[in-house]
């Protein structure tokens, strides 16, 4: 409980002294995070891979109706009882 | 049991857009907003396709669960009504 009640002093003083409730690491562990060059790799994977999902996304959606169809036409409507 | 039998292929599948993947996908954009200002970066015009693949991400994993969900709640649908249609006594009179 010692050691609970100590995380939280340093996680108030982290937040009074940052700005804001920004996280903070140490410098020895972390690179600085350069904001102001993309990094061309990491967009080009995060758009590759979105296209890519959207696209298994809507290809899976077409198969569902299309193999829903088609076992609608092969069960031709034999129970009445249920929707 | 697999996430998605192969009978839940007989239900009409849910459109591309559904609450869930909605729901979802707001929320995947939330999350790439949200370490947007946690890393003090501008909160909308910045990591744009982080946005977007959070979001689609989102809606990809909402419209798979909602799938399930209308395959579960079929199942127990298709289970009252067997159990009604086998004691046909019990439901018979609606006054009583």
């Amino acid at each position: 409980m010692a050691a609970g009640l100590r995380a939280v002093r340093r996680w108030r003083l982290v937040a009074a002294a940052a700005p804001s409730l920004a996280f903070t690491r140490s410098a020895f562990v972390v690179r600085q995070p350069n904001n102001a060059q993309p990094n061309w790799l990491g967009v080009g994977l995060a758009f590759g891979t979105s296209a890519a999902v959207w696209g298994l996304l809507v290809k899976q959606h077409n198969e569902d109706v299309m193999e829903y169809e088609r076992r609608k036409q092969a069960r031709g409507h034999k129970c009445t009882e249920c929707s | 049991m697999a996430f998605l039998p192969d009978e839940s292929r007989s239900l009409p599948p849910p459109p591309l857009l559904n609450k869930g993947s909605m729901w979802l996908g707001f929320a995947g954009w939330m999350t790439a907003l949200i370490d947007n200002a946690f890393n003090q970066r501008p909160i909308f015009r910045a990591g744009i396709h982080r946005q977007i693949l959070l979001a689609t991400l989102g809606c990809f994993v909402g419209y798979q669960l909602v799938k399930r969900t209308e395959y579960m709640h079929a199942k127990v649908d298709r289970e009252l009504f067997e159990y009604i249609r086998h004691h046909p006594v019990d439901f018979n009179s609606s006054t009583g």
